[in-house]
């Protein structure tokens, strides 16, 4: 994120850059003020983390998508496909005499190689086919989400993991200087870690690699791109295979939380949730320009606007609502006046 | 140039064209859509070929539990007329659903079992339907006006009222109370606003919170565990649905809360059946809503137009059936207790 010049920047450029973590700041305050005790407590910040990790993490990979200027519609459904599969993959191990720790891990093997072959066929019929992004993946979106809900019949898949699963999905690291209500250390859960851990990689794919820059560059400009011999149709690719491992990262994580798979509303608009956060955190939904942190705030900011309407009892007709105003209200922030 | 523009241009209406096919589907598709029918009809033993009856049945797509339900025993009592002509459409949107109506009455009909996502937008179509003298059955939620020839419901007033008299009774008439609704919609209005009746008679019990908690158990599950943290003292949870329940008492578990002392979920779910039975603590009843009433619907329809009597059965068949709910207890969960279903 060069800035051009030694100057202090002012309030014009300042505010886009740096909007959403004010946005952040500004709600964090109101929910601390109109919910004490409560809004800040570790436990309900924990929750709030733990309740957004899948979205997070499924944004991350999105971020790159979209900077390299492409979008993918899929992923809610190529989570819950690739959820199902990992959990049937689970059942048949073990019910072949496998190891509950062998079934587990047969399931999040599942869910990161799936993740990744769909994730690049995406890629393929991006790059290869060259058909517009939001064509390809409205289609994946829904031939997913059909194939997911045949596997299960339209119902639930039940894991016969009920020792290992589970604890991965409620389990991590305690954190005994910040008790719960009931005593207990607060638990920072393996899903809080993963999503740490994928936007650290994130932005290192971003802003350190080659791969990252390319991306950038082929969303800012292909033409120009394609004429600096970069390999346009590699670099859009490697963008759709990458969101797709991370989506089955999130499949992985959420399956552990519910241990089970709800096909039919499993990831369910989560692509929405995540364009969104990617595109309040400042990310061009147009490509060129990204932010990894941005998307996290985002995320938060999304997650915070849910918790603080449940929080203050609001009637569900009206989150909506308020929802979209804060959004449309982050993104307005957000507006550069040139480009 | 010119030749990879028309190329891209090309790909784009096929991609775009496989997409209108599939998009037939809707965002979240059906499993079966389109004609579903059963085995050829065997030339009669009477000589000439029977004239197969055709029943079309158009319901809700499986997004939640009880969905599913109804999907899986619209399958099932398929499968006990494999005489009729069936044709099964699951929609998930009232528009889609209206264009699974209009194609079926494009195939020939003449009956058809209908479960309306929304009751006002299929309102119109109904009457098309009725109009064309097509048997219509109504079940569970109903259309705006009587065109119907039988109307079938589940009694979404007696689930609320009878939930909240269980809630108010089991308290002894006093306690706190968090209460969990379904998607915004007719039904969870009207068990929520009859359970609010009943509740307002019982000013010793308190309902400390209200939210929505779609009738999905990961959503119960983080709403849930964001009111145990507003409310420190909950005695009971109205749950509403059994999807939702699991969801709360997940919330619960991890919290380590103890002074809730049950929840009161719905609709029948085998599992929750399966514990009221086994007097598990956390679930002392359930208040049904049987997700088979679709069968019954179907199997209506059959018997009406089956053997060509209908102008004589519909006669004395009553138009309008209200399915009471029950309320399950230990007592009496075995006799609400389906293993091998879906839901």
């Amino acid at each position: 994120m060069g800035r051009r010049s030694v100057h202090p920047m002012k309030l014009s450029e300042w505010l886009p850059r740096y909007g959403v973590l004010v946005a952040l700041a500004i709600l964090m305050g109101f929910s601390a003020i109109t919910q004490p005790g409560i809004f800040l407590s570790p436990e309900n910040l924990r929750n709030l983390l733990n309740q957004n990790a899948a979205i997070g993490i499924i944004s991350i990979g999105l971020t790159l998508v979209i900077a390299a200027g492409g979008i993918d519609l899929s992923v809610g459904s190529l989570m819950a496909l690739v959820a199902a599969l990992g959990l049937i993959t689970l059942n048949k191990l073990t019910g072949a005499g496998q190891t509950e720790v062998v079934a587990v891990m047969g399931a999040g093997a599942v869910c990161l190689g799936l993740g990744a072959g769909l994730g690049a066929l995406n890629g393929l019929m991006v790059s290869w086919g060259r058909i517009p992004p939001f064509i390809a993946t409205l289609v994946s979106l829904v031939a997913f989400r059909s194939l997911t809900l045949a596997l299960a019949d339209g119902g639930e898949i039940r894991s016969s993991s009920l020792i290992i699963l589970p604890n991965l999905g409620q389990g991590g690291i305690p954190l005994p200087m910040l008790p719960t209500p009931d005593g207990r250390p607060l638990m920072l859960t393996w899903g809080i870690l993963a999503w740490g851990l994928v936007a650290l990689i994130g932005g290192y794919l971003l802003n350190q690699t080659r791969f990252g820059r390319y991306a950038i560059a082929v969303g800012a400009n292909e033409r120009a791109a394609r004429y600096s011999a970069i390999n346009v149709g590699a670099a859009k690719f490697w963008t759709y295979l990458v969101v797709g491992v991370f989506t089955g990262v999130s499949a992985f994580v959420l399956t552990a939380r519910m241990n089970s798979v709800a096909s039919s509303s499993m990831g369910l608009y989560y692509e929405l949730d995540a364009i969104a956060a990617v595109v309040i955190g400042g990310t061009s939904l147009t490509g060129g320009r990204a932010r990894v942190w941005g998307t996290v705030a985002g995320v938060l900011l999304l997650g915070i606007i849910t918790n603080l309407l449940v929080l203050n009892g609001v009637s569900v007709y009206w989150q909506g609502v308020v929802k979209g105003l804060i959004i449309l209200a982050a993104v307005l922030i957000q507006r550069r006046r040139t480009d | 140039m010119m030749a990879r523009k028309t190329f891209r241009a090309m790909w784009a209406v096929v991609a775009a064209a496989g997409v209108l096919a599939l998009s037939g589907c809707g965002p979240a598709p059906s499993p079966t859509s389109g004609p579903t029918g059963n085995s050829p009809a065997p030339s009669g033993t009477s000589g000439a070929p029977a004239k197969k009856i055709r029943i079309g049945v158009s319901i809700p797509a499986a997004d939640h539990g009880w969905t599913a339900g109804v999907v899986w025993w619209a399958k099932e009592t398929q499968k006990l007329y494999p005489d009729i002509e069936w044709t099964l459409a699951t929609a998930d949107s009232p528009d889609k659903q209206i264009k699974d109506l209009e194609t079926m009455m494009v195939k020939g009909l003449d009956g058809v079992v209908v479960l309306a996502t929304e009751s006002a937008p299929l309102t119109p179509i109904a009457k098309q339907i009725h109009e064309r003298k097509i048997l219509l059955v109504n079940v569970d939620r109903g259309f705006l006006e009587p065109v119907a020839d039988i109307f079938i419901e589940g009694d979404n007033a007696a689930f609320g009222r009878k939930s909240a008299e269980f809630v108010a009774q089991r308290l002894g008439g006093k306690g706190k109370v968090v209460v969990l609704e379904g998607i915004p919609s007719t039904v969870n209005t009207d068990r929520v606003n009859a359970a609010l009746e009943v509740f307002k008679l019982n000013p010793g019990i308190e309902i400390l919170d209200r939210q929505s908690g779609m009738w999905n158990k990961q959503k119960s599950l983080d709403v849930m565990q964001t009111m145990l943290l507003k409310h420190k003292q909950i005695d009971a949870v109205w749950a509403q649905d059994d999807d939702m329940a699991l969801g709360v008492e997940q919330a619960i578990k991890e919290a380590n809360r103890t002074d809730i002392k049950w929840i009161l979920g719905g609709a029948g779910m085998k599992d929750i059946i399966k514990r009221v039975m086994d007097g598990d603590p956390m679930f002392p009843g359930n208040i049904t809503y049987p997700p088979s009433m679709i069968a019954l619907g179907m199997q209506t329809a059959v018997s009406v137009l089956r053997d060509g009597n209908r102008e004589a059965i519909l006669k004395f068949q009553p138009r309008h059936l209200k399915i009471d709910v029950d309320v399950v207890t230990k007592e009496n969960a075995a006799q609400y207790y389906f293993p091998d279903s879906v839901y």
